[in-house]
C-alpha cells in the first residue's frame, strides 16, 4: 500500500481554516451553478418583464423629481431586488435542502466554525446575487439604449459596489437565520412572503419616496431595504431619496445586526433532519 | 504524540437531559487505544445520544467528553479532526455525485487535494465505478458505504460507527467488517454501536451495555460473557437413566441427553465427578458456551426485573 494511504497514528492536528472555508464556499457555488438556469437566468425573465411593463409601457406616464427617465430609475431598484432575493434564496434553500436530505449535520461534525459557515454561505449568496444583479444591469442597459437612446454610465462605481455587497451579504445572512430557525417549510415561506417581499417592494424599487404621503414617507424610513436600494440608485445614477452617508451607516448597522443573528442561528439553530 | 498513548474517548460522569427526560445518566468509561469498543443496548438506551455528544451534535448537560485528551466542548475543531463519524441515518445529498461529495467533505477538513485517498477509499468500499453517480441514485447499501468513506476521508484516529450495518445485506456487512479489521490492525480505534450482537462479540475487545441512559456494565467481552452467562453441558449416557438426576444444576432432558447448567468456570470433568459418573459410562458430551447475547439478556433482564441501579 502507498504510504500516503496508511493510517497514521500521529495526533498532531493541523487545522487549515482557509481550505475548510473555501471547500464550503465552492460547495455552495457548485450547488447553484448546477441549476444555473433556475438560479440566475429565471430572474432575468422577471427583470425583462418588469422593464417592459413598468419601464417602457407605464413609464411614459410617470414623472419623477429626479432628472432621469422612469426606465433608468427602475434599473437600480431591479438590480438590488435581484441581489436581495437571490442572496436570501441561496443560503436559505441550501440549509433547508440540507435539512431534508440530512447533510446539514455534516457541517456540525467537521472542523468548520460558525463564523466560517456564515461567511462561506453569505459570500456564495452574494456571488449569486451579484451575478443576477449584473445580468439585470446588462438587460437594463439594452432597454435604455433602445428606449432612451443612450447607455447608462455608472455614476459612482464604488458606492454601487458597496451597496450591492452589503445588501447581498445582509440578505444571505438573513437567509441563514430564517432557515436555521424555521421548523417547517411553511415558516420559511411565511417569512419570505409576509416580510421580505413587502420590505423589498415598499423599499422604493418602483417609486421615489418623495412622491409618498408624509406619513408613509416616515414609515419607509424604518425599512432597511430603502437605504440599500437608494444606495444602489446613487451608485448607478447619482440620485437618491436619502442622504448617501445616512444610507451607508444604516446599511452597515443592519449588516452587523444580521451577522450577529446569523452566528447565533448557527450556534443554537437546528441542524437535524426534517 | 501518537494515538497509541492516550484514551481515544474518555467520558466522565456524562449527563444529557432533554427537558425532563434523562437520555444519558452519569455515564463514565474510556476506550483503550487501538481497540474496537462496542456500545450495546436496546433502542432508546442512549447510544446515539452519547455518540452525538462526542461529535458535538448534542451539548452535554453535565460531565465531560474527551477525544485523545481534548475536551469536545472546549476544542471542538481538534476533536472533530481526530474523529470520523458514520451516522445511523442515510444521507441523500440531492445535487452532487459521489466524487463531489467526497471532495467537499475532504475539503472541510482542509484537504482540498486528496484524490489519491478518495480513490483508494472508493475502491475499498466498491464505490469507485459509481463515483459519477448522483448520491440519490445509489442503493441503500452504497449510501451506507459512502457514509463510511466520508468518515475516513481525513484519516481520523478514532472512528465512531453508529449502526453502520443497519438494513445492510450480508455482503455489505462482511465487506465492512473486513475493512474495519484492516483499519484496526493499522492502529485505528473504533467505537461501534450495533444491533447485530454476534458481530459485536466477534469484533469488540470490550463492550459497554447501556440501558435507559445508564451504563449497566463495561468490560472485556469474553470476561463479561463468562461472568454473566452459564455453560450448558449435555451428557448422553451409554445406558439411559430411568429417572432424571436430582443434581441442582440439572436443567432439562432433551431426548436421551441430560442437560446441566453450570458456571462458566466449571469444567465437564468437575460435573462428572459431582455426578459420580465415570467417563466410560458417557456416550457423548456436548458443551455449549454462553454468548454475548445471553449476557446482554441477563443484564437487561435483571434490570427489568429488579428495577434497581447497577
Amino acid at each position: 500500500m502507498n504510504d500516503a494511504l496508511k493510517h497514521s497514528t500521529d495526533l498532531n492536528v493541523q487545522l487549515r481554516p482557509w481550505d475548510s472555508f473555501m471547500a464550503l464556499y465552492q460547495r455552495e457555488m457548485a450547488r447553484f451553478m448546477k441549476v444555473i438556469f433556475q438560479t440566475v437566468f429565471t430572474p432575468l425573465i422577471n427583470s425583462v418583464l418588469y422593464l417592459m411593463i413598468f419601464g417602457v409601457s407605464l413609464g411614459k406616464s410617470i414623472t419623477l423629481d429626479h432628472p432621469v427617465s422612469y426606465l433608468a430609475f427602475l434599473i437600480p431598484g431591479l438590480m438590488m431586488m435581484g441581489v436581495l432575493n437571490n442572496a436570501f434564496q441561496n443560503s436559505s434553500s441550501s440549509i433547508i435542502s440540507g435539512k431534508f436530505s440530512g447533510d446539514l449535520e455534516d457541517l456540525k461534525v467537521v472542523p468548520l466554525t460558525s463564523t466560517m459557515i456564515l461567511w462561506a454561505m453569505s459570500i456564495a449568496g452574494l456571488t449569486r446575487g451579484l451575478m443576477v444583479g449584473l445580468v439585470t444591469l446588462f438587460v437594463g442597459e439594452a432597454f435604455s439604449y433602445v428606449v432612451d437612446g443612450q447607455l447608462i454610465a455608472i455614476a459612482q462605481p464604488l458606492w454601487l459596489l458597496l451597496f450591492l455587497v452589503i445588501g447581498g451579504l445582509m440578505f444571505s445572512m438573513l437567509g441563514v437565520v430564517v432557515a436555521f430557525f424555521a421548523r417547517t417549510m411553511d415558516q420559511l415561506s411565511a417569512v419570505s412572503s409576509f416580510v421580505l417581499v413587502p420590505l423589498i417592494y415598499l423599499g422604493g424599487v418602483f417609486f421615489s419616496m418623495n412622491g409618498l404621503h408624509p406619513f408613509w414617507r416616515t414609515v419607509s424610513r424604518f425599512n432597511p431595504v430603502l437605504y440599500l436600494i437608494n444606495g444602489v440608485r446613487y451608485g448607478l445614477l447619482g440620485i437618491a431619496d436619502v442622504n448617501i452617508w445616512t444610507a451607508s451607516v444604516v446599511s452597515v448597522v443592519f449588516l452587523g445586526v444580521f451577522y450577529i443573528l446569523g452566528l447565533r442561528a448557527l450556534k443554537v439553530g437546528d441542524y437535524q433532519r426534517w | 504524540m501518537t494515538s497509541q498513548n492516550l484514551a481515544p474517548i474518555k467520558i466522565d460522569a456524562l449527563v444529557k437531559d432533554y427537558g425532563s427526560l434523562r437520555a444519558v445518566d452519569n455515564v463514565s468509561f474510556e476506550m483503550k487505544p487501538g481497540e474496537i469498543f462496542g456500545l450495546l443496548g436496546p433502542n432508546g438506551a442512549g447510544k446515539t445520544t452519547l455518540i452525538s455528544t462526542i461529535m458535538t451534535l448534542e451539548e452535554p448537560t453535565s460531565g465531560s467528553v474527551q477525544v485523545f485528551g481534548h475536551d469536545v466542548t472546549k476544542e471542538p475543531q481538534i476533536t472533530k479532526t481526530l474523529t470520523g463519524f458514520v451516522p445511523q441515518e442515510l444521507i441523500h445529498h440531492g445535487y452532487f455525485d459521489v466524487e463531489e461529495i467526497m471532495n467537499f467533505h475532504s475539503g472541510y477538513f482542509g484537504l482540498r487535494k486528496n484524490k489519491e485517498r478518495i480513490d483508494w477509499l472508493l475502491q475499498k468500499l466498491s464505490l469507485y465505478e459509481h463515483r459519477k453517480k448522483k448520491v440519490k441514485a445509489l442503493s441503500g447499501g452504497m449510501k451506507r458505504r459512502l457514509l463510511i468513506a466520508k468518515a475516513l476521508v481525513h484519516d481520523p484516529k478514532v472512528l465512531l460507527l453508529d449502526e453502520p450495518t443497519a438494513g445492510g445485506d450480508i455482503e455489505l456487512r462482511e465487506q465492512l467488517w473486513t475493512f474495519v479489521e484492516e483499519l484496526k490492525s493499522q492502529g485505528l480505534s473504533i467505537l461501534l454501536t450495533t444491533h447485530y450482537i454476534e458481530e459485536a462479540e466477534q469484533l469488540c475487545a470490550r463492550v459497554g451495555i447501556l440501558q435507559k441512559g445508564k451504563l449497566r456494565r463495561v468490560g472485556p467481552t469474553r470476561e463479561l460473557v463468562k461472568e454473566l452467562t452459564k455453560r450448558e453441558i449435555g451428557i448422553r449416557l451409554k445406558q439411559e437413566p430411568t429417572s432424571d438426576p436430582t443434581h441442582p444444576m440439572f436443567l432439562r432432558r432433551v431426548g436421551s441427553e441430560l442437560i446441566f447448567e453450570t458456571p462458566s468456570t466449571m469444567g465437564a470433568g468437575d460435573l462428572l465427578d459431582q455426578l459420580n459418573l465415570d467417563l466410560k459410562q458417557v456416550a457423548d458430551l456436548n458443551i455449549r458456551e454462553g454468548s454475548l447475547e445471553d449476557a446482554l439478556r441477563r443484564v437487561l433482564g435483571d434490570k427489568v426485573a429488579t428495577g434497581g441501579a447497577v
